[in-house]
């Protein structure tokens, strides 16, 4: 008898508990620069987190569970990132944030989002955004692509594996990406024996970079290191061409296309480097199938918005939405397979390890992909 | 919306409070134009922010030592401006701005440059702010209605003939001026204290005309209708998320169409009569 | 080494001028700021881009098309933002808000069509730069140089020749009287208004050949601020000066000192210029009235 009664009142828990389960949403937030200078960014990973968690709630959802996206506008403006992010967490409860592309808003929330539990799962690639002054690491941001020292050592460990001994630089100094992708690059560079011969600075302010290149051009480098924006890199690569600069161009992630349709001339002689391989068949069915469906040209922000969610998703099926949880086991996170590489987060300072980057170059305006590349 | 939303949008808009007192002391009652007053706010939010994290000075203190600074700069730069006409007075604030910019992008080391700088304690909460505000209103209405504020608004409205009637002009722009930065210094202070990180871009001169505008969309002659305007346009925008993109187009169809249709602002010279309670009745007009 | 930087100096000068000119018109006759010229530059290169230069349509139509919006623009903007000053005869601190604020909203007109993301214009000229004895030039300065050239000389006739620049002079001069001698004073201000807006046209396109079209594009109207105020405010010949001046020193200095401490000194030097000879260059000095 007693036994009958405890399966019955098994069953009845266990059905009960679906039958709300069944009908839960987990609620994630997206607080991404939807406006203002840098919304290309924001908005592409947005739509990337978007496709996937598409085809997660497709599928099913999260142990029947539907994820629910609610996305927030930081306006590239700290003040309004600030508030977004309080709405997010207090208003709407949200367990887990997919964050920012920029490290200017990921460094203003950082410190903000102590005071809570959610983890924010960001793109800026400042180390300053995950580790503090005195070395300790904010509780709740977690980098999810290779950081600045990775980076910039990648790119300059690579050119000088291709051959490049002398380098010019030339970045912009009101902006933190390339101020924070300047110095990795350069040690890099020293300490495999090539040599930086002149850095110049440019600010916003500044459209007309010809006086600034005259020297890196009349020094013959092997190489321009140039880690800037896009907009950036076409005025700086059609000026240091019209001075009669015909060496190589290195940038970062900004290179990559549209930047080869918008230049207007070939590209050759510029490398960058890429999250993902996109000449990849399987990804381009991807882009085939966003472009067919959202209308959208997927850039490599798309894919890291991508991969974030799909970690999402394997934590969330592991915790349910508790942020506390969530954020163990972030900590946690090992060989996730994702578009963009292997992803193992170093619980140390809450950023991947060892994550490869992939060298791109350009034949006229082709995207030639060159090898997958880790730095030492 | 959460109480600790409400909070902080409060906050916020106690925070630009305090900066459109300052703006309409300079452009209110003075009629002069800057578009480098964002530039004091910086200096307020740096030169506090890095006392405190760099030089573990208190944070009342730290306040103290960047007003006067700024108000030291403030005199460097106003001292030959004040004297010119007013789209000079424009246009070396907007350089002095730039400027200031670009200091602070070129000592990295110091400043954290283009990433900011990060690390600063949250020391401004709602009360803190609110009291500042308060404090600050009723300074810049006492301003206002004592003799210098007279003077100021006889010099906006003519400077040749405040100058006949014996209104040291530049000094009562000066005063003007230098209390102005004094006020926006502070409110930068307040800033850095609450967002607890500031970087270059938030200083530009957009700013500065956007603090102009506020002040003559509450009307220019009106100290209250500045801050009801503040609270009105800064907190309109957390209420109107929805909008996006077009944000920005309807608010300035709104300003255009106060500017047009109603030139006084929206209180005109209407103001609240704390003259009467802090003082003698007779408040100053244009 | 040091020539290339002198051409490279005029070659940003004359983009200023190009800026400062359509400015220093509206200053002539209306005594105060026009902050919206920047917004209008913006706004005209984008339609010169979506209009005519995505369509595979070549410089002068694109120029053409610029040009034309660049008029509309400013004539409606001059309707609609300033038309009631004018009429009320306010001071001219309601001009320069309204200016900003007007600019403001062409800037988010722009935005909400063309988004954040910078467009590029196609390639125009098959030589991007000419080279001339170890000198190099890009071909679109040089076409720009010549655009701008004509266009200020049709300018200078304009308002030297014409019954209409003629009116236009003596509105500057004073409004009021002009207005008793029976020149219609609003339709004056309409005309240099129409002016200034196809001279904003011209900018836009060549800032976006050189500079790519992005949505705050008219932030550089504050360059012609300061090259009409160096140049004395109101002056079209001042301006001209104070901009290739200030496109020379700025290259001089960004060689010397680099470019994150050139505003810093450009400042310096504007104040001690201000200080010694506040009326500009060329300018008279206008006496402030309310």
């Amino acid at each position: 008898m007693k036994r009958i009664v405890a399966i019955l009142f098994t069953t009845v828990t266990l059905f009960t508990a679906s039958l709300f389960g069944a009908g839960k949403e987990i609620v994630i937030g997206c607080l991404q620069d939807i406006s203002g200078p840098t919304s290309s960014l924001g908005k592409m990973v947005e739509a990337g987190a978007k496709w996937h968690i598409d085809e997660i709630n497709a599928k099913g959802g999260v142990n029947g569970a539907k994820i629910k996206m609610i996305t927030y506008d930081t306006k590239a403006d700290v003040n309004e990132a600030i508030n977004a992010l309080t709405r997010a967490i207090t208003s709407d409860k949200v367990c887990a944030i997919i964050g920012p592309p920029i490290a200017n808003i990921v460094l203003a929330i950082a410190p903000i989002s102590e005071q809570y539990n959610v983890p924010i799962l960001h793109l800026a690639v400042d180390i300053r955004s995950e580790i503090k002054d005195d070395g300790t690491t904010y509780k709740n941001t977690f980098g999810m692509q290779p950081n600045n020292l990775q980076m910039g050592a990648i790119m300059g460990q690579y050119a000088i594996k291709n051959g490049f001994k002398t380098f010019g630089v030339m970045y912009n100094q009101s902006n933190a990406y390339a101020v924070s992708l300047l110095e990795p690059f350069t040690k890099a560079v020293t300490a495999a024996g090539g040599t930086v011969v002149k850095e110049v600075a440019y600010t916003a302010n500044d459209k007309d970079y010809k006086t600034l290149l005259s020297p890196l051009v009349s020094a013959k480098v092997d190489a321009i290191y140039m880690p800037n924006y896009t907009q950036d890199l076409i005025l700086i690569t059609q000026q240091a061409r019209g001075l009669g600069y015909e060496g190589a161009l290195i940038a970062g992630l900004d290179a990559g296309p549209p930047f080869n349709t918008m230049l207007g001339e070939d590209c050759d002689k510029i490398y960058y480097i890429n999250n993902v391989d996109d000449t990849e068949p399987k990804l381009k069915d991807m882009i085939k199938a966003v472009k067919e469906k959202a209308g959208i040209d997927a850039t490599n922000k798309f894919f890291l918005g991508y991969d974030i969610a799909g970690i999402l998703n394997q934590v969330l099926a592991e915790t349910g939405p508790d942020p506390d949880k969530i954020h163990d086991a972030m900590l946690k996170v090992k060989d996730y397979d994702g578009l963009t590489g292997k992803i193992t987060i170093d619980p140390a300072n809450h950023m991947p390890t060892g994550l490869e980057m992939v060298m791109f170059t350009y034949k006229g305006t082709t995207p030639v992909m060159l090898e997958r590349y880790s730095a030492k | 919306m959460s109480s600790v939303l409400l909070t902080n949008i409060l906050t916020q808009i106690l925070i630009n409070v305090i900066c459109v007192a300052g703006i309409y002391v300079l452009t209110g009652m003075t009629g002069m134009f800057s578009l480098g007053q964002a530039a004091f706010m910086a200096i307020g939010a740096y030169v506090s922010g890095l006392l405190v994290t760099k030089a573990a000075f208190p944070f009342l203190p730290a306040c103290a030592a960047a007003v006067a600074v700024a108000v030291a700069v403030g005199f460097v730069v106003g001292f030959p401006t004040v004297r010119l006409r007013r789209d000079y007075i424009s246009l070396v604030t907007l350089g002095f701005g730039e400027a200031i910019t670009g200091i602070l992008n070129y000592f990295t080391p110091i400043t954290g440059g283009a990433s900011g700088l990060t690390g600063i304690p949250k020391k401004t909460d709602l009360g803190l702010a609110l009291v500042s505000a308060l404090i600050v209103v009723a300074a810049v209405g006492l301003f206002k209605t004592s003799k210098y504020g007279r003077q100021c608004i006889a010099v906006k409205s003519d400077d040749l003939a405040a100058k006949a009637m014996g209104v040291n002009a530049p000094r009562i722009k000066m005063t003007a001026f230098l209390l102005s930065v004094a006020v926006t210094a502070y409110s930068g202070c307040l800033y850095a204290f609450y967002t607890t990180y500031v970087d270059p871009t938030l200083f530009g001169w957009k700013k500065s005309a956007e603090w102009v505008i506020i002040v003559f969309f509450g009307g220019v002659n009106s100290l209250t209708g500045s801050v009801l305007s503040t609270v009105v346009l800064g907190g309109l925008p957390e209420f109107l998320r929805f909008l996006g993109e077009y944000r920005n187009v309807i608010y300035a169809i709104l300003v255009l169409l106060i500017i047009n249709f109603r030139p006084g602002g929206l209180l005109g010279e209407w103001e609240l009569p704390f003259g009467k309670v802090l003082r003698r009745p007779d408040t100053g007009g244009e | 080494m040091q020539l290339q930087i002198i051409l490279n100096g005029l070659a940003l000068g004359s983009v200023y001028a190009l800026i400062a000119t359509g400015f220093s018109l509206i200053f002539n006759i209306l005594k105060f700021s026009n902050f919206a010229h920047g917004a209008t530059m913006a706004f005209c290169a984008f339609a010169g881009y979506f209009v005519a230069a995505a369509n595979k349509m070549g410089l002068v139509p694109t120029i053409a098309v610029a040009v034309a919006t660049g008029g509309l623009v400013a004539l409606c903007g001059e309707f609609v933002a300033f038309r009631s000053i004018t009429v009320r005869n306010a001071s001219p601190i309601y001009y320069f808000v309204s200016s900003i604020t007007l600019g403001t909203l062409l800037e988010g007109l722009v935005t909400i069509k063309a988004g954040a993301n910078f467009y590029n214009y196609p390639l125009f000229f098959k030589k991007r730069i000419m080279k001339f004895h170890g000198l190099v030039i890009s071909t679109s300065d040089v076409i720009m140089f010549c655009c701008s050239a004509a266009a200020l000389l049709i300018l200078v006739w304009v308002i030297r020749k014409t019954r209409l620049g003629r009116g236009l002079r003596a509105v500057s001069f004073d409004r009021d009287t002009a207005g008793l001698m029976g020149i219609n004073v609003i339709r004056t201000i309409q005309f240099a208004f129409l002016l200034s807006g196809m001279l904003a046209g011209l900018a836009g396109v060549f800032l976006g050949i050189n500079y790519t079209l992005y949505p705050t594009l008219g932030s550089l109207v504050v360059k012609g601020f300061i090259a009409s105020v160096i140049g004395g405010l109101g002056s079209i010949a001042g301006a001209l000066i104070g901009a290739v001046l200030l496109g020379l020193a700025e290259t001089q200095l960004v060689n010397l000192v680099g470019s994150t401490l050139t505003p810093v000194l450009t400042f310096v030097i504007m104040l001690v210029f201000l200080l010694l000879r506040p009326r500009g260059i060329a300018g008279s000095n206008i006496q402030e009235k309310a």
